[in-house]
């Protein structure tokens, strides 16, 4: 690596900072200005009960000087202070709760629907307009185009009500084999599409012709040549889906019921719980930016043509 | 042709997928066993129940809680004074760790004072012995300024709780020393003195917030959050917590009563989703689940006829109108206290105009029973009756208007007469020309659009027009209880069985008092009389504001001590609600769940709370 290379992926870095403090800025803002707040229930507490949590909680100070304190607390001591929903619990506590089930299921879903997406994509290329690519073609129609609410619900009633072999709550490691394929369907249609035509285009070129023409063999011109070098929108594309499935997919975990960190996204916002909100905000922010990262970075190792700068 | 055929075969193939999942099954054959404990546990007789009553519960400290689902969860894991139990199929309170519910002594002053004994033998989950201390302790600290817990109120009626929360002009607390009048005379006798008899007292002791909880235990408020530090002294211990997952109880063997509590494990899967709650309960994995899809409640009705349920909650379902807004037209020349009378007339008329049984049985579809009045249905009067029933407004129906079928034409009839006096109606088509248009405010949610839209029309019929507003729930309380808004969406459940509970709601100064009775210029209007010379008070007052009427009434209600003055000093409170005409109910409350019919020995209370230790499952 240059010092070209390290310098671009400081500057990419120190940007990625910069844009979590945005983040940081503008959700802390609006937060404070959409109406409703923390202690509002059906049944109203007392203003005595109500001054004297909101006096707990620091909220009772003036907006600016809150943000600075809040600041101060993520950046000396990496403290997102406690929910003010779940009493006696940290927001760093439940975000690690959550991230723990919806990685493990973005992840597996990521690798399930890569492995699967490439393989099928090679094959409906190299069997062009036969019958198994027509069959892959519409397959992977279908799922592109069917919302994962209504692949849910489908998978829900065929495999937890009808033939019961799995469970229809994801609180359990069985509970998450229907969730992990509901997520994994789209991007697997998805990726076994961009292979398909990547690899044709490739397969297409000058370089894989002569190739063929120097009599190198089918099995070393699909893997050595023409698979690695269709990969590379693939790639594009795996990026953002892995920083976007791991977050958590909030229909499908309400769908399941899956403990994961999108239902508790959506739930401290319902609840106006302004540590929480924080919290899942600058995490989930923090790793879409870095997913990205990533990926610009691994462009260059697949494709030593691309620089980075 | 090759493609066509495939083509046709895949959506052969997605159709069959399709129908299979809309097929739904109707059998309850066991849930397939998961592992090989549950397994063993069924062959043994099941003595583990898995149920799914809401998400993950703000809190299970007792003392913090405020929710229906953290209060069974607590009515499982402590043990108060009083408990909840079904003898003959009637639900009573009876004593739990106290060996008897005594009646109460009264002081000179008229005070009230109690003297509880402890049962022998009570524990904490770790072995500990529990003592009137620990009951001392725990009322302290729950009714203290440090916790300011949503529930802190609960403890108004012992005497000393006013002083703790007096506040100087600053909002200061004026006595940090101060205390409730409770005091552990020894290890095993509680003395507690209440302001005066309140009839409520022993409900209040089975109530969560009444729960004891141990000093050294509840230093740190991680406490309640994680097994191993949530100690507990009810039927069963927390054994397992899966944050957002699902909690697991376990039979408590230091509990005094085990013996009686049949089931050994209960698992409570946390779930807010009404559609997953129902897969789990159609597949026979969760037995009993608290909430189900509205748009399916037709179909499980007729489909799940043992075990769909709908049973009573002590809860209206109501309209509110803020009382400050003008619904006169324009032209209109009353000004003051005459403008007041007007508008509570049309507010009154208006109601009359809505078909509240197609609201419950077309709409809500949930088994709710039209509504007549705001305290609803379930509380009882000083004789055990039904207070509702004894408005003293007609022999003919219960409540201050006729709710049923029959009475709908003859309503609303009365209704356009009434409306007649203050706007122009227009013969021909049969509709008012200047009503000033209005907003309804709900929050987002399909149930209370439908009912929305229903207002709408109906209203929309004889010519008055409703614009519906919807708002995200945090947003429209806020909205609500400022006072944005027209007419907004309503609904009130009672924490105990007493009147006073949908009444002392709407004093001037209460936070639940939406409808801003005695606030804005509300505040100087004298449009209000009350008398109560017949019931042996002083007070009569002609023409006084909100203040100087209803906020009296509510406070002579709260210091009273003769049962029967006091509930009729309550029903007096209840008229002058229903006279504004800024409440119009629609319906009580029902409280919908699903259990599977193979449980016995399951009940619930009429607030709500769940109760699974005398359950058995046959099959």
């Amino acid at each position: 690596m240059n010092s070209k290379t390290l310098f671009y992926i400081l500057k990419r870095i120190l940007l990625a900072v910069f844009t979590v403090w945005v983040v940081i800025t503008i959700t802390f803002f609006v937060m404070h200005a959409v109406p409703g707040g923390p202690f509002v229930g059906e049944k109203a507490t007392t203003p005595a009960v109500q001054a004297a949590m909101e006096a707990k909680y620091g909220l009772d100070k003036p907006l600016h000087e809150q943000y600075f304190t809040y600041l101060g607390d993520i950046v000396t001591k990496f403290d997102f202070g406690p929910s003010l929903k779940q009493r006696g619990r940290m927001v760093i506590d439940i975000i690690s709760d959550g991230m723990k089930t919806s990685m493990a299921l973005g992840l597996i879903a990521a690798g399930v629907s890569t492995l699967f997406g490439v393989t099928l994509g090679a094959v409906a290329a190299l069997r062009r307009n036969k019958l198994i690519d027509r069959i892959i073609m519409v397959i992977t129609t279908a799922f592109v185009s069917m919302p994962s609410f209504i692949m849910g619900s489908l998978l829900l009633a065929l495999f937890a009500i009808q033939l019961r072999l799995l469970p229809a709550n994801g609180s359990t490691p069985a509970g998450l084999v229907l969730p992990i394929i509901t997520l994994a369907l789209y991007p697997m249609a998805y990726i076994t599409r961009l292979t398909r035509s990547s690899m044709l285009d490739v397969l297409g070129q000058d370089y894989i012709r002569t190739a063929k023409a120097k009599g190198v063999s089918g099995a070393r011109i699909i893997f050595g040549h023409a698979l690695k070098n269709s990969l590379i929108p693939v790639l594009t594309y795996i990026g953002p889906m892995l920083a976007y499935i791991v977050t958590g997919s909030l229909v499908v975990e309400q769908i399941f019921a899956v403990p994961g960190i999108g239902r508790a996204f959506v739930s401290s916002i319902t609840n106006r719980d302004y540590p929480m909100i924080m919290g899942t905000t600058i995490i989930l922010s923090a790793l879409i930016v870095i997913m990205n990262l990533v990926t610009d970075i691994l462009y260059k190792v697949v494709d030593p043509r691309i620089t980075l700068e | 042709m090759k493609f066509k055929r495939v083509i046709a075969a895949s959506l052969a193939g997605v159709m069959a997928l399709g129908l299979a999942a809309c097929g739904g099954n109707n059998g309850s054959s066991s849930a397939p066993a998961k592992d090989g404990a549950s397994e063993a546990a069924k062959t043994d007789g099941p003595k583990e129940i898995s149920v799914c009553i809401a998400s993950e519960p703000d809190t299970i400290d007792p003392a913090l809680n405020s929710a229906v689902d953290g209060a069974t969860l607590l009515a499982h894991l402590f043990s108060g004074l009083a408990k909840w139990e079904q003898k003959d199929g009637k639900l009573e309170i009876v004593a739990d760790a106290a060996k008897e519910l005594v009646e109460g002594k009264e002081n000179a002053d008229g005070t009230v004072t109690y003297t509880y004994t402890l049962r022998d033998g009570l524990k904490w989950s770790d072995g500990k012995d529990v003592t009137a201390k620990d009951f001392e302790f725990s009322w302290q600290r729950a009714a203290s300024t440090a916790l300011a817990a949503d529930y802190g109120y609960m403890f108004e009626v012992i005497d000393g709780y006013d002083k703790v929360w007096e506040t100087n002009d600053k909002g200061e607390y004026v006595n940090p020393d101060a205390k409730l009048n409770v005091k552990a005379v020894d290890d095993k006798t509680l003395e507690v003195t209440l302001k005066n008899s309140v009839a409520y007292w022993n409900e209040l002791l089975a109530f969560p917030a009444y729960f004891p909880v141990r000093e050294d235990v509840v230093a740190s408020e991680k406490w309640a959050t994680d097994p191993k530090t949530y100690i507990c002294n009810g039927p069963y211990t927390l054994d397992k917590w899966e944050h957002n997952s699902l909690i697991t109880l376990k039979k408590n063997p230091n509990y005094p009563d085990a013996d009686k509590v049949t089931m050994e494990t209960i698992n409570f899967y946390l779930s807010d989703d009404a559609n997953n709650m129902l897969s789990n309960f159609k597949n026979g994995d969760w037995l009993l689940i608290d909430d189900v899809p509205t748009n399916e409640i037709a179909t499980l009705k007729t489909q799940y006829p043992d075990e769909f349920f709908n049973v009573g909650q002590i809860g209206t379902y109501y309209v509110c109108w803020n009382i400050n807004e003008n619904i006169l037209p324009a032209d209109s020349t009353l000004t003051g206290a005459e403008a007041e009378k007007a508008k509570a007339e049309i507010r009154n008329a208006v109601s009359l105009l809505l078909d509240r049984n197609y609201i419950v049985n077309d709409i809500a579809q949930g088994g709710q029973l039209p509504a007549s009045s705001f305290v609803a249905m379930g509380l009882t009067d000083a004789d055990g009756s039904q207070f509702y029933q004894n408005t003293g407004v007609s022999d003919k129906f219960d409540g201050y208007f006729d709710p049923s079928s029959e009475a709908l034409q003859s309503n609303f009839d009365s209704a356009i007469e009434t409306l007649k006096k203050y706007y122009k109606y227009d013969e021909a088509s049969k509709k008012f020309t200047n009503f000033p248009s209005m907003t309804y405010l709900y929050n987002t949610s399909e149930g209370h659009k439908a009912i929305g839209e229903y207002i709408q029309s109906a209203l929309a019929g004889v010519g008055i027009t409703m614009n519906l507003e919807n708002q995200e729930w945090a947003t429209f309380l806020n909205t609500r209880k400022k006072g944005d808004f027209t007419i907004a969406r309503n609904g009130w459940l009672a924490d105990y069985n007493d009147p006073i509970s949908f009444l002392d709601m709407w004093t001037t100064a209460s936070g639940n008092n939406d409808v801003q009775f005695g606030k804005g210029d509300h505040a100087a209007l004298k449009n209000y009389s009350l008398d109560l010379t017949d019931l042996g008070y002083e007070t009569k007052v002609e023409n006084g504001t909100w203040a100087e009427t209803f906020d009296v009434l509510i406070s002579d209600i709260k210091s009273c001590t003769d049962k029967d003055k006091r509930y009729k000093l309550m029903h007096r409170a209840e008229d002058m609600l229903m006279a504004t005409g800024c409440l119009t109910p629609l319906y009580y409350y029902t409280d919908l769940y699903m259990l599977n019919k193979n449980v016995k020995g399951f009940f619930s209370n009429p607030l709500g709370y769940k109760y699974f230790m005398y359950c058995t499952i046959e099959g």
